[in-house]
């Protein structure tokens, strides 16, 4: 398995079988630690049920409580392709906290919709947070079609009215799998009671996506942390992404300025180049005005200069955010002031239910849409392209807000 | 039909943890049991079906023999009905054997130094308790198709598992969910009732002092476990 790791959500109505997938996945994969599934399947027969797949994830959470397992919020499955982790968001509010704060950042999503049900108002607010977070690797599961007799014409009822839904937030999944997580129909195999269906199962879906690429193979973003003016003058800072070497042509942000790397210093080693997320400082061939915050980057693909930027930020702060207020905004090292100029649209991020557009204040754990206008500009990037400098912090006198950016005026 | 799902120690916290839909119903609640002195099963569904508090008459009987009681259905609100149907009802019609087994498994598995041992006891006593389970419930639900004007089905599973189980979240949920289950089966007007609900002590449970009550029909606040004798003869009046 030469894969890294991918990190993935399992979201929808919360009937729709989110948990029964989540512990037919580990029994299909062979996850789950050796007696479990048979504890669980003699107190379904206790109770003279067939066995149900939701309880699994019931059983490791009790374990978690009681310390037996040591991760407390992800689950690990692995197909022969890679590593898989699931991550568990204990409720709404957590999931967008920790996606936009960046403590568990998921890189796919499975949206569970239920066969019979269909479309749900909770399938359509999760399915819109997914978009609001820019999740762009999706797949859609149409589950429970043992219910409705493995039927085709159902099955493309659902998908059509999702998909509708699904294009409004510029949601497109890469596939569309009608599965049953009971009996586990096309989540690991194909099983002979949907002939119709030509398409992967959930496995091979998640197969085919991308993990996180290297940050090696993005553009070179050097974020600058200090000067310091020994006998030359270094320019100390962390290589967010790319990869900087000696005599690389480079430009100076926001200032523009170009210039040449005359060398790379790294403590006690002698080097020519630095990778990403290597903290290592440098020497200009031109001594320019350079300062903490300014971003250096070689002159192809560069990052945005600006001070407009729409963001989705989650407000942590008791004090409710007034339109028009005066913050501190903090991306990578560079720090200025800002006003928060437009608050498109409030989400509860519990219910995930719209709670106004155009408003005039974010309060404690709601998610918005905001326009910020920086007082000096910013070097920023969309958080899909290069997320080191497309994610922020907002504050008062402390942290009151991360944020995610989705679009920046040039 | 009037339909009494009787549940005993259904705890209302763990109702609304595993989002019992069905048990819940439109209205719910804590009953309000502070009038006895302790929160006894045998006492309080015996003070249910007469209406009134039982606790001094059912105490002087003894702790043991207590549970082989069973009052006259005329001293009930029972009599109220003409073709009633009472399933397993402690202080009524409640299986003496089936106690019987219970209590000797208990006492054995508490008087046990033997880890191994004690795993076998608890597992023959969740067999037990499992199986009579079954059987109740297969006999309410035919009796849910009888021609009955009243219906009472008691269930004792979440208690008699829940005294040597109640830490195992899994097990209770899973109990749980049977109930709510049971509860959506039922398509007349029905009321849901526990003695009393349970608190945690350690992997074990231990009776709490409030129980659970639903209806469909009316919000009835924090009502005594001896108001529901009126309220079920309210809705048979009403019925006719």
């Amino acid at each position: 398995m030469s894969e890294q790791k991918l990190k993935f959500v399992i979201v929808g109505h919360v009937d729709h079988g989110k948990s029964t997938l989540i512990g037919r996945l580990l029994y299909d994969t062979n996850s789950l630690p050796e007696g479990k599934i048979e504890e669980i399947r003699q107190l379904c027969e206790s109770l003279g049920k067939d066995i149900e797949f939701g309880y699994v994830m019931d059983h490791l959470e009790e374990e978690r409580d009681q310390g037996i397992t040591i991760d407390t919020a992800q689950t690990f499955f692995s197909t022969e392709k890679r590593d898989y982790v699931i991550i568990d968001a204990p409720g709404h509010v957590e999931f967008v906290k920790n996606m936009i704060s960046g403590a568990s950042q998921a890189e796919a999503a499975v949206l569970i919709v239920d066969a019979e049900e269909g479309v749900k108002e909770q399938t359509k607010r999760h399915a819109y947070i997914l978009g609001m977070l820019g999740l762009s690797q999706v797949i859609a599961v149409i589950n429970k079609m043992d219910l409705v007799d493995f039927d085709q014409k159902k099955f493309e009822t659902v998908k059509k009215d999702l998909m509708e839904f699904l294009s409004d937030v510029k949601i497109k999944p890469s596939y569309v799998i009608p599965i049953s997580a009971k009996n586990g129909d096309f989540i690991a195999k194909r099983t002979g009671t949907m002939d119709w269906y030509n398409g992967p199962t959930l496995l091979e879906g998640l197969d085919a996506f991308k993990t996180k690429e290297s940050a090696n193979n993005n553009p070179l973003r050097f974020v600058v942390q200090d000067v310091y003016s020994f006998d030359k003058r270094i320019i100390a800072g962390r290589v967010e992404s790319g990869i900087i070497r000696k005599g690389d042509k480079i430009k100076v942000l926001p200032s523009g300025e170009d210039t040449y790397i005359k060398s790379v210093e790294e403590y006690l080693r002698n080097v020519t180049e630095a990778e990403a997320g290597k903290s290592i400082g440098i020497t200009t061939e031109d001594k320019l005005f350079i300062d903490r915050g300014n971003v250096i980057v070689h002159d192809t693909d560069m990052p945005i200069v600006t001070k407009k930027i729409k963001a989705n930020i989650f407000w942590m702060d008791r004090a409710p955010l007034k339109k028009g207020e005066t913050l501190t905004f903090r991306c990578a090292t560079q720090e200025v002031s800002c006003e928060i100029e437009k608050i498109n649209r409030v989400i509860n991020s519990s219910s995930l239910e719209l709670i106004a557009e155009n408003a005039s204040e974010i309060r404690n754990r709601e998610v918005a849409n905001v326009v910020i206008r920086t007082d000096k500009p910013v070097v920023v990037e969309n958080f899909n392209k290069i997320e080191e400098l497309g994610r922020f912090v907002l504050g008062r006198d402390d942290t009151c807000a991360s944020g995610i950016i989705t679009e920046m005026e040039q | 039909m009037i339909v009494i799902l009787a549940i005993d120690a259904l705890e209302y916290s763990l109702v609304e943890e595993f989002n019992c839909y069905d048990l819940k119903q439109k209205f719910y609640g804590k009953t309000d049991i502070s009038e006895f002195s302790q929160p006894r099963t045998i006492v309080l569904w015996s003070s249910f079906m007469t209406g009134k508090n039982m606790e001094k008459e059912i105490v002087s009987i003894g702790d043991k023999e207590m549970w082989y009681i069973k009052l006259d259905i005329e001293n009930t609100f029972f009599n109220q009905f003409k073709n009633p149907k009472i399933i397993d009802l402690p202080g009524f019609t409640y299986s003496k054997e089936q106690h019987e087994n219970e209590r000797k498994l208990l006492k054995e598995f508490f008087d046990s130094e033997n880890d191994e041992e004690k795993r076998n006891i608890r597992a023959a006593y969740n067999n037990i308790a499992f199986e009579h389970h079954r059987k109740i419930k297969q006999e309410f639900t035919s009796a849910l198709k009888g021609d009955f004007d009243l219906v009472l089905g008691y269930f004792s599973v979440a208690d008699v598992i829940g005294h040597l189980n109640f830490g195992n979240r899994t097990m209770m949920k899973m109990i749980y969910k049977d109930l709510d289950e049971i509860a959506g089966m039922i398509s007349n007007t029905f009321i849901v009732l526990s003695d009393h609900g349970m608190e945690r002590v350690g992997i074990f449970g231990d009776h709490s002092n409030y129980g659970f009550w639903s209806t469909g029909f009316k919000d009835i606040g924090n009502p005594r476990i001896t108001d529901f004798a009126g309220i079920i003869k309210e809705m048979a009046e009403v019925k006719k």
